[in-house]
């Protein structure tokens, strides 16, 4: 790691025609932490995702990974380098199966990985993630929450070092976000993997991350432990409320 | 996907290293008995065919080899091009120019190597864009390195076309397009089953998604391209001597790279053998209608791919027994609607002329 950090945006800025969806924000990631993203629609989360995954090119700004400069690579780069991703609306390939969508990260960014014992191969990454019963199910048949699910393992297939969940939570009950919270605490503690989680869910994830950025109007307005970050004047008028303070 | 290593049985890392690359072996020996078998049908062709049996199949193999190698290409990863008319012409001049001085293998693999690398550059020129734009940058490539050819023989060689006088035998040219046939099929049998194929579909389902998963989907789609040209290049140079003079107009024909999408389309892009059986029915087609009747050679072609688009998308090789059920199923419900419906009409018709309920 000889000192940088896992994955280093600085001051990215993402701007499509007028609009400036990602306003020179600039974070760090350590390797093994937690980090939640929250933010109300429209605050650019997605688009700086997609910036931290190579999927959109920042108009400005400069992106790093372990002191590699990334800028303007392909995300395949990225996805060699172990940065995976998932999307908000499930991006599988519909016509393979469940175990062949597993199978595919595995073959390209994964391949040449040596895969902790937890992602040795496609079955094993599917009893991680909850799908080792619909394994030759076609992708396109499987329920959307477990299309999230499948998002999560081919994500892993590549063997990450770095893992970007965007909303992987969202539409599940109450019971299943806690259960999708100790997996991904389970996959950080035992995998050694940095997570960064957006969700729309913020108090869910207030809970189980260790640190919270959070974007407003494509600014970075705050970053910090989550119970600071709460008790932020300019967080609560942005975003929160009354209630989050409450409860913290 | 299991790792091999060193503490594994002798034959298990020998099958490993000969066929590791071999992602999923299924349905591959029936394959290649299939091709086996049509091999030794066509090179027992010549011996007992007539001359025009002969041409036939050549014609149909020349578009085998085309349409084939297309969808290696095109129909995995849904890139639509319209420039095999300009590969199959680049071959073909090429295979002109070179053919007093070397040997026939090496013009042959010379045509392939220049449309190559054509391809390449025209590749990494507009293989970024998709759909409708992609497919008409290619057309509008081709027309422009036909016009390029066209020029050049007029201003730098002061020529229109070559005579080429010195041709291979009839069964020589033969034998070298069954051989480009059998070697589409072959190499596209192979490639659905590598991580170069896997990589291609993954191009043609979601291409960003690719990409995420760690595909140099670039890389992968200049190269796909490259070995379509290849394909196109070397069968314009074998057909090349069949017609002994060639002019641009006749080798950079837009129309042999509609009939190559026509065919893949027609036989279902997707699949292996498709555009081997569509090639066999349009080649019919063709020498059979074409020189009695060439309006209704081109209706029933179009006829046949409109039928197709609406009734069969997946192509003639998805044709099972289960579609003829099935459009006789939709022919009986259509039918029987439209008996409910007219007994429904009569009915409403008694009821208003003698009132409700008598």
């Amino acid at each position: 790691m000889n000192g940088h950090p896992l994955l280093e945006a600085r001051h990215v800025t993402v701007r499509f025609d007028g609009l400036v969806a990602v306003d020179a924000v600039s974070a760090a990631f350590a390797a093994g932490e937690l980090v939640g993203i929250i933010g109300p629609n429209g605050a650019g989360k997605t688009t700086f995702f997609n910036a931290l995954s190579g999927v959109q090119p920042p108009t400005s700004g400069e992106l790093y990974a372990m002191g590699q400069r990334l800028t303007g690579s392909k995300p395949h780069k990225y996805a060699g380098l172990g940065i995976a991703r998932t999307f908000q609306t499930p991006r599988v390939f519909g016509a393979l199966s469940v175990a062949a969508n597993v199978d595919f990260g595995l073959q390209f960014a994964g391949r040449h990985r040596a895969g902790a014992w937890l992602l040795k191969d496609e079955d094993s990454i599917l009893h991680v993630v909850g799908l080792a019963g619909q394994r030759d199910l076609p992708a396109a048949a499987i329920t959307p929450s477990q299309q999230r699910q499948l998002e999560i393992g081919m994500a892993l297939a590549t063997r990450p070092k770095l893992l970007l969940l965007d909303e992987v939570a969202a539409g599940l009950t109450e019971a299943e976000v806690d259960s999708m919270a100790q997996l991904i605490r389970r996959l950080r503690d035992e995998l050694d993997l940095t997570v960064i989680w957006i969700e729309h869910a913020v108090t869910t994830l207030l809970k189980y991350v260790e640190r919270v950025i959070v974007l407003h109007q494509g600014r970075k307005i705050a970053d910090g432990l989550p119970a600071e970050v709460v008790r932020n004047a300019e967080v609560i008028e942005a975003y929160l409320g009354d209630e989050m303070v409450e409860m913290a | 996907m299991r790792h091999i290593t060193s503490t594994d049985p002798w034959h298990v890392r020998l099958r490993e290293a000969l066929f590791g690359w071999v992602l999923d072996s299924r349905g591959l020996g029936r394959d290649a008995w299939v091709l086996f078998a049509l091999t030794g049908w066509a090179l027992a062709m010549p011996h007992y065919g007539s001359d025009f049996a002969v041409s036939l199949t050549l014609t149909c193999l020349m578009y085998v080899a085309l349409a084939t190698s297309w969808t290696l290409f095109c129909g995995s990863t849904r890139y639509l091009s319209l420039a095999t008319s300009a590969f199959f012409g680049i071959g073909a001049y090429t295979g002109a120019l070179l053919i007093d001085q070397f040997t026939w293998a090496s013009v042959i693999g010379l045509g392939a190597a220049v449309a190559a690398l054509v391809a390449v550059v025209m590749g990494s020129a507009v293989l970024h864009l998709r759909g409708t734009y992609f497919a008409v940058l290619t057309f509008g490539m081709t027309e422009l390195i036909r016009h390029a050819v066209t020029y050049w023989e007029k201003q730098v060689t002061g020529t229109v076309g070559r005579v080429l006088t010195e041709t291979p035998e009839r069964d020589t040219v033969y034998l070298t397009v069954l051989g480009l046939a059998v070697l589409a099929v072959a190499v596209s049998m192979i490639v659905r089953r590598t991580r170069f194929g896997l990589a291609l579909a993954g191009i043609g389902a979601d291409e960003q998604r690719a990409m995420t998963l760690g595909v140099n989907t670039r890389l992968v789609k200049i190269a796909g391209f490259a070995l379509t040209a290849a394909f196109a290049g070397a069968v314009g140079a074998a057909m090349s001597v069949r017609w002994t003079y060639i002019d641009p107009a006749t080798v950079f024909n837009p129309f042999i790279g509609f009939q190559t999408v026509l065919i893949a389309l027609i036989g279902g892009i997707a699949t292996l053998w498709g555009p081997l059986i569509a090639a066999i029915v349009f080649s019919v087609l063709a020498e059979t209608l074409r020189l009695q009747a060439p309006q209704a050679y081109l209706m029933a072609l179009g006829l046949l791919l409109i039928l197709c688009v609406l009734y069969l998308p997946g192509g003639l090789a998805s044709l099972r027994w289960a579609s003829f059920i099935a459009w006789r199923d939709d022919v009986r419900g259509w039918w029987r609607e439209r008996e409910a419906k007219a007994k429904r009409a009569a009915r409403r018709e008694r009821e208003a002329r003698y009132g409700v309920g008598s």
